[in-house]
């Protein structure tokens, strides 16, 4: 009942726009998104599911595409809007379900995808409302400058122009002054060369709460990608007093916990580890509180990043993002043991000044990008407005529209997403899969059977990182046989294998009482399960 | 229960002399008042016994249900199983609310095994609530402050401790059964009471090859031969059986994991902290605490109650955190469990990670790194109790004598036969789950009652503010200038130093009323006018700390005349205030 009012609302959005969704022209506000999930999960192969309701009333979308014992099968996660200004990973965790489901889905035979499209829709919904800025915070009441008043301070829209962008106010006691890279920027002087600032320079908003600060505590409440416990930097604005203290991210662990069949992870966020793997220190490996991708894990993130690299077409430029604290990526890996692989999608590539030189912002390459792709709409102009703070003072209000640095024109998306799931796929075709090889049965004496056989694992990925073979929560390799202890002359009735290497073999080995079946099963659910029959 | 109090109510005011008048003879007749101890209690409460949580709920019941205006009961959450988690709130009700006057949690048991902190816990709230009316002392205490006390935080495990089989230490973490052995079953292999005597002891078995003898002035007594001695028996580890066929005995219990690593600040998962669950507060126990505390900053000071090596014991946990406690908060820490070593003889002051092991995501840190509240841990239950000497725990030939000398065999399962399944004809034996750790029944009460001045000693340090001294000046032109000095006289600020590094509890607020303020200030040096001015709502003023011992002083410049009052209000210091009524 439920479905067919979603799918006959789906179908108004379509028809509505007059075009389908894989030429849509903007980004899908919640409720097109939660239709093109229920248009996904209509494939028996999928199942769509809420794990929780966030502060704000909004589902947390966990789409799961796996067939059969899904549970048993290797699983990779894949999370979007980790960052609520960054749609873009949104878009491409939601179309890589769309796109795997109509093109490939007879890989869901050996793989189980779990996929989380939207872990900040709170944060989400400011794209779309009537004053945006690129938030991050979810809906909870939060005193971020811990003062004692909660979000006494938020952002204020001074031209009414329904963004927040930036404010620059003429000073001498400023410390930006005008780029010179592109004149309509500003960029920090550099006062340890005699440079002089002419400009104090801040996001767009008032001091509300007359404290000499500006927008230090906004409306929104904590984000997601600064809650969880690695690295958590407890008391910071948006991180709250204590890790994993919010609806999402408490439900998103849950599930995570349960669902041992996880072997990697695939986030859309700031962080990339793909461009280029995370790097390898000795030092922060070797505490007690690690810091540092161990060194196995490394080589594994190398060969990850150059598929990763081989399979999408835009360079890497100024990728320096390698996580962040309370993050989730890094999550996956240091406190969850799984692979974990980070990309925001896209970036903006490098753009060359007329000397073929770089541009020292950011915010320049951006501007020489948009000028080369003809993008008119992405900035706003400087102009004044009357300031409460700063009367008979020069203030203008303008900047880089929010949002457009992080997320590229629509019709920019369908290739990013397709060359993402590509890299997804190829991903799912190296995970773990043991197999067994080399079977030989050999009868002893008075109905003795010695059998002997290798267990292999045939990929270039171990069975378990070598952060995952510290982790309790990922399962050893079980190797079960159908013999009582007493029919077993030698060889385990269950033996536990802490890791398999890189195409590596263990060789089993078993004297069998009697005749009938003998059964080895051999596994666990990150691995999938081989089995073994013998004749006796 | 009921029926009882009601036909109790009708007598007292039906014939109130009658019936007060034997029971006073009663009283002189066979008893006679021992100091310290509450005489003719409301609540009879042997404390020389242990309590199954439907044991300690009624005993709350009745505390709560004898005093009204003292004491009252709540649930702050229930457990994995599905208990409630009960909590007494004990104050004076009568002298303003108690959630706003300076507070000291405690809580009891978090490891199941170690469960006396919830007698001890139990008899604080008893002594207090009976004392209130024969001790100045203690009805000041309560009239100033609250105490917030939760006898056991791990109800489900405590019962499975007390009316299953177990060993001294098991199950130590809550009811959750988790796969310990990494096979992807939970719980398949854990402890068999073989001889079902409830306790789990140990196994042991004769062996050519073993390097133990029994001894022979005390054949209870396993010793080890030297090297080139020969061997009668090998140990086998404690009672149980290999149920799940893998070679392995009692691999895969209840848990594990510790509730006392499941605590939010600097928490690691288990590869750096075994123990640790799945994130903080992802146990429901502990979750409800939390929640308590959070919605609770009166709260000043706490205390959790283990066993055991009677020790005293403050953060760091880990040797990570050194930098999180400062030297101004460790003096404040210093000063009262420095006391409490004398209060309590046998136990030693120490701190975690330099005199036990270096831990994460304990509950002490949480409350002070995570809080900014002074926290101790309590290990109850030392040898020195014994004999008074210092022997150490587990030491094997003191505990002998024990059981000879004090508990005359009660102690003790002697070594008796058993044909195992796997292991052939063995023998089981040893000491009883509920020796060592726990205090025998005769050494019970005054422990408790020594913890408990403990807790009291610092519930009477957390801040107490008054409003000391209000000066007027006249500025000309209908001006004036009022200062007010506020003072706190305990040992703690209002904010410790780890406090007032986050922000984490808002600043004291000292508001006037009444007069027009034309400007509001902090005065920082009274003597050379030094003053910090505050531009926004000058009425009322933000004051970042109040030291303990030590007073601060604020300014209003006001216009007009008229009557005005100051009202103090902070978090964790409660509430002053002070009228131009009622000027000396």
């Amino acid at each position: 009942m439920k479905l067919k009012i979603i799918s006959a609302l789906g179908l108004g959005v379509v028809l509505g726009l007059g075009h389908p969704a894989w030429a849509q022209d903007d980004y899908s506000s919640l409720n097109q998104l939660n239709s093109r999930l229920q248009t996904v999960a209509r494939n028996s192969a999928a199942e769509l599911q809420s794990l929780t309701k966030t502060e704000g009333g909004k589902d947390i979308w966990m789409l799961r595409l796996g067939k059969g014992d899904h549970r048993n099968k290797p699983a990779i996660a894949v999370t979007g809007g980790v960052e609520g200004y960054h749609l873009l990973g949104v878009e491409l965790a939601v179309q890589f379900a769309e796109k795997l489901i109509q093109e490939n889905e007879g890989l869901l035979d050996n793989t189980t995808f779990y996929i989380f499209p939207n872990m900040s829709p709170d944060a989400y919904e400011q794209y779309f409302s009537s004053v945006k800025y690129e938030r991050r915070g979810n809906a909870a009441q939060i005193d971020h400058d811990r003062d004692g008043r909660v979000s006494e301070d938020h952002y204020d829209d001074l031209n009414k122009d329904g963004m927040i962008t930036m404010m620059r106010i003429e000073s001498p006691m400023g410390d930006h002054k005008v780029s010179s890279e592109n004149d309509l920027l500003m960029t920090k002087a550099d006062r340890s060369k005699g440079e002089r600032g002419t400009h104090l320079y801040m996001m767009e908003g008032v001091d509300r709460d007359k404290d000499g600060q500006f927008n230090e505590d906004p409306e929104e409440g904590i984000a997601f990608n600064k809650n969880l416990t690695y690295k958590f930097p407890a008391f910071e604005p948006l991180a709250g007093d204590i890790p994993v203290s919010q609806p999402e991210t408490r439900a998103l662990l849950d599930f995570l916990f349960e669902h041992n069949n996880i072997f990697a992870f695939v986030t859309f966020g700031p962080a990339n580890n793909l461009s280029s793997p995370l790097s390898y220190n000795a030092g922060d490996a070797k505490k007690r509180v690690v810091t540092s991708m161990l060194e196995k894990d490394v080589e594994l993130n190398k060969m990850i990043s150059s598929i990763y690299n081989e399979t999408t077409s835009l360079d890497a430029y100024r990728q320096d993002n390698k996580g962040t604290d309370g993050d989730f990526f890094q999550w996956a890996y240091f406190h969850f043991g799984r692979l974990s692989f980070s990309t925001p999608g896209w970036w903006i590539p490098e753009m060359k000044k007329e000397d073929n030189g770089n541009y020292k912002s950011q915010e320049s390459n951006f501007m020489a990008w948009a000028e080369d792709k003809g993008l008119e709409d992405v900035f706003v102009d400087w102009t004044a407005v009357e300031h409460p703070d700063f009367q008979g003072q020069k203030v203008e209000v303008g900047g880089i529209k929010p949002f457009v640095m992080h997320n590229p024109p629509m019709d920019m998306v369908p290739e990013i997403a397709g060359e993402h799931k590509d890299f997804i796929i190829k991903l799912a075709e190296l995970q773990p899969s043991l197999e067994f090889h080399n079977l030989k049965a050999e009868k002893l004496n008075n109905g003795l059977t010695r059998v002997t056989v290798d267990l292999y694992n045939n990929s270039p990925l171990p069975t378990h990182t070598e952060m995952g073979e510290r982790s309790r929560w990922l399962q050893k390799i079980r190797i079960d046989s159908n013999k009582d202890k007493d029919d077993l002359v030698s060889g385990d009735k269950i033996k536990l294998v802490d890791s398999l290497g890189a195409f590596e073999k263990k060789t089993l080995s078993y004297i069998v009482k009697g005749s009938g079946t003998f059964e080895v099963r051999a596994g666990a659910p990150h691995t999938g399960i081989a089995t073994l029959e013998v004749k006796l | 229960m009921m029926k009882m109090k009601k036909y109790i109510c009708a007598l007292a005011a039906g014939a109130l002399f009658s019936i007060s008048a034997p029971i006073k003879v009663d009283a002189q007749e066979k008893f006679f008042r021992a100091i310290g101890t509450p005489h003719r209690p409301k609540v009879e409460v042997a404390w020389n016994r242990y309590y199954t949580y439907e044991g300690i709920n009624e005993v709350m019941r009745k505390i709560a249900d004898a005093h009204p205006d003292l004491a009252r009961m709540e649930s702050i959450g229930k457990s994995y199983e599905g208990r409630d988690i009960y909590l007494l709130t004990v104050s004076d009700f009568k002298t303003g609310d108690p959630d706003r006057k300076p507070a000291m949690y405690i809580d009891g048991n978090i490891h199941s095994n170690e469960i006396q902190g919830a007698e001890f816990s139990l008899y604080t709230a008893w002594y207090l609530t009976e004392m209130f009316d024969d001790l100045d002392f203690i009805k000041e205490l309560l009239q100033d402050k609250t105490f917030y006390i939760v006898p056991t935080i791990n109800p489900d495990a405590r019962n499975n401790y007390m009316l299953e089989a177990n060993t001294a230490h098991s199950p130590r973490s809550g009811m959750i059964v988790l796969d310990n052995d990494g096979d992807g079953e939970a719980g398949e292999d854990g402890f068999d009471d073989l001889n079902e005597d409830g306790h789990i002891t140990m196994m042991i078995r004769k062996s050519p090859t073993g390097r133990y003898i029994k001894d022979q002035r005390d054949p209870r007594k396993l010793i080890m031969v030297s090297a080139e001695e020969k061997g009668e028996y090998e140990m086998l580890g404690y009672e149980g059986i290999d149920r799940d066929g893998d070679g392995q005995v009692n691999e895969d219990g209840i848990g594990y994991y510790d509730p006392n690593r499941d605590w939010g600040w600097n928490w690691q998962p288990t590869y750096v902290q075994r123990g640790a669950y799945k994130y903080p507060f992802s146990l429901p126990e502990n979750r409800a605490v939390m929640e308590f505390v959070m919605d609770h900053p009166n709260i000043a000071g706490a205390q959790s109650y283990h066993n055991y090596g009677g020790m005293i014991l403050r953060g760091p946990g880990a040797e990570e955190d050194k930098d999180t406690y400062n030297r101004e908060d460790v003096r404040i820490y210093d000063a009262i469990a420095k006391k409490g070593e004398e209060i309590i003889p046998g136990y030693r002051y120490l701190v975690v990670y330099k005199d036990m092991y270096s831990v994460f995501g304990g509950e002490l840190d949480w409350f002070y790194g995570g809080r900014g509240v002074y926290t101790y841990s309590n290990e109850l239950m030392t040898s020195y109790l014994y004999f008074h000497k210092n022997a150490g725990r587990g030491n094997q030939d003191e505990e002998m004598a024990v059981d000879r000398y004090l508990t005359f065999g009660d102690a003790f399962v002697d070594w008796d036969e058993y044909d195992h399944p796997q292991f052939g004809k063995i023998e089981i034996g040893g000491f009883k789950k509920n020796f060592g750790r726990a205090h025998p029944g005769f050494l019970l009460e005054q422990d408790a009652h020594r913890n408990m001045a403990f807790t009291i000693y610092h519930a009477y340090h957390t801040p107490k503010l008054s409003v000391m001294d209000v000066k007027e000046k006249d500025l000309g032109r209908g001006m004036r200038e009022i200062t007010a000095t506020i003072y706190n006289e305990r040992l703690m600020p209002t904010h410790s130093s780890q406090d007032l590094k986050h922000n984490i509890e808002r600043p004291d607020y000292v508001t006037l009323q009444g007069p027009k303020v034309v400007a509001g200030m902090v005065v920082e040096n009274e003597d050379f006018n030094k003053v910090e001015e505050q531009v926004n709502n000058p009425d009322r003023i933000a004051v970042k700390n109040i030291p303990g011992m030590e007073a601060i002083k604020v300014r209003w410049v006001v216009s007009g005349g008229g009557k005005y009052s100051i009202d103090v209000d902070s978090a964790k210091g409660g509430k002053a205030s002070w009228s131009s009524d009622q000027k000396r």
